[in-house]
């Protein structure tokens, strides 16, 4: 059993590698060794994808954290329709990605979108504003998609981890004089911190290889600004039909993500021997 | 006195989120509702005098939404039977006979999340039709599996860990096997565990679309995420129709979280926190 | 396997055994059309009809949405296992060697038979002088008006203009504050790639040279010329906001809520417009494009039903092309999903005559290059490159010529290395 799930593991893998080795023309295909490295790594828009990749993860998976944590403790307390508020807090990860993004291609949509009208309504912008349409807007809407994507998970990991909280730390804190913004610096996060880094290393993981949400948004675009490196693989892959360039910059991509992973962790857990 | 106002605010800046969390889905209702004309009006009407449920009734007789539904139900099903089958031997494996193994094990799984699905379509899809499983359930069953492992198998990893060894002792000192022992008794205190994983299994397999896509040629095996895209013409787009097939998706996740939240919150709580 | 109750799988089996009734010959066909809700009664006729002609044939229709058809196809064709009959991408498809030639299949069809398709719209399924493809479909472009909008304008629906000159006047008349005379496409799908070589042959320019190998978006002044015209609508104020954004499906919907009075699209955005907004049905009225020298061509896509290179029963997956292609499911295609004919021999047709807007689109076809252009990397020179060009130059205009150049060089060095 243990040898199928290495099968299962190593296959991908293992073919991903071979494949980024040869120049594939259709059903053919030649050893070119490095050469499609060496394709890639020349190539203006592999850097600027990875460019925008960094960034767009960093920022994601911050706000993810960020917000969900805030989330999570804001109605923690809250004792009213607990599940009802869960639930409903928990729909964007429901809903499959590439309907929520269709969803919301249309809000933002400038001409009738909800999102302008709301906002002209409310008199906030004068005229109608193409939230996917210049390069800065666009990046900061998908971001904000995938934000709305991905919140729910880390605020339900969150919310897990606070249950657990023993109340008499908290007491014991007060007792202290500490005040609330130290009680959540000494008390919650240390409590909270594998939970963090799960939550954390599983959401750097899954953003940067998401491709849907930007894929039905903008395909990348305009001019690039939100060509992720997904987005990139995808279209060497399927557009450009070269498959072993693609494959090439897959495995660049597992590289970076494992390099960070390690990175993170090594970050974030210094003690881990101790447990 | 402070504390009210404390609360007021808590509820008010919950509300606002809750409303821009789910205002999307709210869309997808409002549009489902509404007859063809209407959906693209300027301004656009958030409830409208000719709400209906036309658009499930068309979805719901002339496309085969109720197989599609079946056919996503059997492989979710599937998929999560045999991943928290498969985590729960691993985690046990693990924690009981290789612990140092555990860590590398999780990274080497977390591999295959790494690189992003486009790669991995073809040689998955050439796999599946060399072993004849085009078209069947085990396909999709066995590549959801191997995304679905390494979360599942990380969470109970932590579960299993604060089960405490004794307990194993205790049963085979009464004469049972390994797997006896952890058949009747290690697992059903995992119970909580179990259910989380399966949860998250469940909505792994129930959303992805691209292995459905390209493993599955014959339109009776079809999962509802396919069956959706599919409504999606170049030249003409029933979006109320869309959008009823898109909450027809969405429902049955959400009973099966409301009805299962809090061994949801339960697990994560034991099993990750302690790590 | 489909889960099949055990007695019931006994029983066929035996029958099986027992009859010795040939196993009937299964073809898949996968065009994205199939998911094309006005096309679904018209295919389902055309495969019936065709199964009681041909008993021992079945065809079996691959549903497959169509931004991942492509993909879909690939993914089959490179275990070898694609679909028997397939409309992609022709020249891409031959070049990676998914397809098979049709010319064995092709010669032995009686002349008249062949008579049917001009030399012109055959060039368009070659490969290396081979045929890979049947057309079966197309779509002309031309401009489409909103005769409602242009009245209210003062303008005169029986006199469309005809030089830019004439059509800048238009423009300037049918917009306002919150409506335009036109939407430029920016969006990053090959329609935007379309409508921008028509605007560049209507000035009499090129965007590549005669055997594809160099790019002169930028080289040949007259194309650049017209791409500055095209995309400076924008910012003449004439234009849609938000080009970068606009699609096919943007485009219709602008036109359909009248917040647009005319738009380049192919004879099926008729369809479109009227299904989105019933009262636009028959309001409309088609003209060529505007163009600055004589007899300039318009734009037909053209689609065609090929076999691919897997395919274990060419014959019949022939048999079924050629009976798709016939003039019944011509008319059909036309009539309900108004996917205008590849035969030259429908002009007479009373269908096609009845229709006198199919019977302009026609004529105006009947000056039209075929799309897409013949390279095996088109569809991502035209979706990626040629796209990332248009919206760099949406944003910042006063780079057009540098962008263009850029792009230039960039697709001459793409084409040679092909």
């Amino acid at each position: 059993m243990f040898l199928f799930l290495c099968a299962v593991v190593l296959f991908p893998l293992a073919h991903a590698f071979w494949t980024s080795l040869l120049r594939v023309r259709g059903l053919s295909s030649r050893f070119v060794g490095a050469e499609n490295y060496q394709h890639v790594l020349t190539d203006d828009a592999f850097w600027h994808s990875l460019g925008v990749s960094l960034t767009f993860t960093v920022a994601c998976v911050v706000l993810h954290i960020g917000i969900g944590l805030a989330m999570a403790l804001l109605i923690d307390e809250l004792r009213f329709a607990r599940t009802a508020l869960r639930i409903a807090f928990l729909t964007p990860w429901m809903v499959a990605p590439a309907v929520g993004a269709t969803i919301w291609l249309w809000l933002l949509e400038p001409q009738f979108g909800v999102v302008n009208y709301l906002l002209q309504a409310a008199g906030i912008v004068s005229g109608p504003i193409a939230w996917l349409g210049t390069p800065a807007l666009a990046f900061a809407s998908v971001a904000a998609v995938d934000v709305w994507r991905g919140v729910p998970f880390v605020m339900l990991l969150m919310l897990a981890g606070l249950a657990t909280i023993p109340r008499e730390q908290y007491e014991a804190a007060a007792i202290d004089g500490a005040g609330g913004w130290q009680r959540f610096r000494y008390v919650t996060l240390p409590n909270l911190r594998y939970l963090l880094i799960v939550a954390s290393t599983l959401d750097i993981i899954n953003t940067i290889r998401h491709y849907d949400i930007i894929g039905v948004m903008t395909a990348g675009g305009p001019a690039g600004a939100t060509e992720v490196l997904p987005v990139l693989l995808y279209n060497t892959a399927f557009r450009g039909n070269r498959f072993g360039e693609a494959a090439a910059i897959g495995v660049l991509l597992l590289l970076i993500v494992l390099a960070f992973s390690i990175f993170h962790i090594r970050l974030t857990r210094p003690d881990r021997g101790a447990r | 006195m402070r504390g009210r106002r404390v609360q007021w605010l808590r509820w008010l800046v919950t509300l606002v989120a809750l409303v821009v969390v789910v205002f999307p889905f709210y869309w997808m209702l409002n549009t489902s509702f509404k007859p063809a004309s209407e959906i693209f009006l300027s301004p656009p009407t958030f409830a409208s005098a000719n709400w209906s449920l036309d658009a499930y009734a068309t979805v719901l007789t002339r496309r085969p939404v109720g197989r599609y539904f079946l056919n996503s139900l059997a492989v979710a099903l599937g998929t999560t039977a045999l991943s928290v089958t498969l985590a729960a031997f691993a985690a046990y494996g693990f924690t009981r006979f290789f612990p140092r193994g555990a860590m590398p094990f999780i990274v080497l799984l977390l591999f295959t999340k790494m690189l992003p699905e486009t790669l991995l379509i073809i040689p998955y899809f050439r796999l599946m039709s060399d072993l004849g499983l085009l078209n069947t359930y085990a396909a999709l069953v066995l590549a959801y599996s191997s995304f679905a492992l390494p979360f599942s198998v990380w969470m109970l990893i932590g579960f299993f860990r604060s089960i405490p060894r004794d307990i194993d002792e205790a049963a085979m000192i009464d004469g049972a096997t390994y797997l006896q022992a952890f058949w009747r008794v290690i697992l059903p205190l995992a119970r909580p565990g179990l259910v989380a994983v399966a949860l998250f299994t469940f909505l792994i397999a129930w959303n992805s679309y691209v292995w459905a896509l390209v493993l599955t040629t014959d339109s009776s095996m079809y999962v509802l995420s396919v069956g959706i895209a599919n409504m999606v013409g170049e030249y003409r787009v029933q979006w109320n129709e869309l959008m009823a097939a898109a909450v027809i998706a969405a429902l049955p996740v959400m009973i099966l979280y409301s009805l299962l939240e809090r061994h949801l919150v339960n697990a994560i709580t034991a099993g990750a926190v302690k790590g | 396997m489909r889960s099949l109750n055990p007695l019931a799988a006994a029983v066929i089996a035996c029958l099986a055994f027992s009859a010795s009734a040939q196993q009937p010959i299964v073809l898949q066909w996968q065009t994205a059309n199939l998911t094309e809700s006005q096309y679904e009664p018209v295919w389902k006729a055309t495969i019936a009809e065709f199964e009681k002609e041909n008993p021992g044939v079945r065809i079996e229709p691959v549903l497959v949405a169509r931004k991942d058809h492509w993909t879909k196809f690939v993914a089959a064709a490179q275990a070898k296992k694609a679909p028997c009959i397939v409309t992609v991408d022709l020249t891409t498809a031959a070049y990676n060697g998914y397809l098979m030639p049709l010319d064995k299949y092709w010669n032995a069809e009686p002349a008249e038979f062949r008579r049917a398709w001009s030399e012109a719209m055959l060039s368009a399924s070659k490969w290396k002088g081979q045929l890979y493809g049947l057309p079966i479909w197309g779509g002309t472009y031309a401009e489409i008006y909103n005769r409602d909008l242009v009245t209210k304008a003062g303008l005169d629906p029986a006199k469309p203009p005809k030089s830019w000159n004439d059509y800048m006047v238009w423009a300037k008349k049918l917009s306002g504050s919150d409506h335009w005379a036109t939407a430029v496409l920016g969006g990053k799908t090959d329609t935007t790639t379309r409508i921008l070589l028509m605007w560049i042959w209507s000035n009499g320019g090129e965007a590549f040279n005669a055997d594809m190998t160099e790019a002169t978006f930028a080289k040949n002044p007259k194309s650049l010329e017209a791409i500055k015209f095209y995309l400076g609508l924008v910012k003449d104020g004439v234009a849609a906001p938000a080009p970068t954004t606009t699609n096919y499906l943007e485009q219709t919907n602008l036109f359909a809520q009248q917040k647009i009075a005319t738009m380049r699209n192919a004879y099926w955005a008729l369809a479109k417009v009227s299904g989105d907004n019933p009262a636009m049905k028959g309001r409309m009225f088609v003209a060529p494009g505007p163009a600055n020298v004589p007899n300039a061509p318009t734009l037909t896509s053209v689609a065609a039903s090929s076999i691919s290179a897997s395919c274990p029963y060419p014959e019949q997956a022939w048999k079924f092309i050629k009976f798709d292609a016939g003039k019944k499911w011509t008319v059909e295609r036309a009539k309900v999903a108004n996917w205008m004919p590849t035969r030259n021999d429908m002009a007479d047709d009373p269908a096609i005559k009845s229709d006198p807007l199919l019977a302009q689109f026609v004529q105006i076809g009947n000056n039209a290059r075929s799309y897409p252009l013949p390279s095996p990397i088109w569809a991502e020179i035209a979706a990626n490159d040629i796209v990332d060009a248009v919206q760099k130059a949406l944003l910042a205009p006063e780079k057009t010529e540098e962008i263009f150049t850029d792009l230039d060089a960039r697709l001459t060095k793409k084409l040679k290395d092909v």
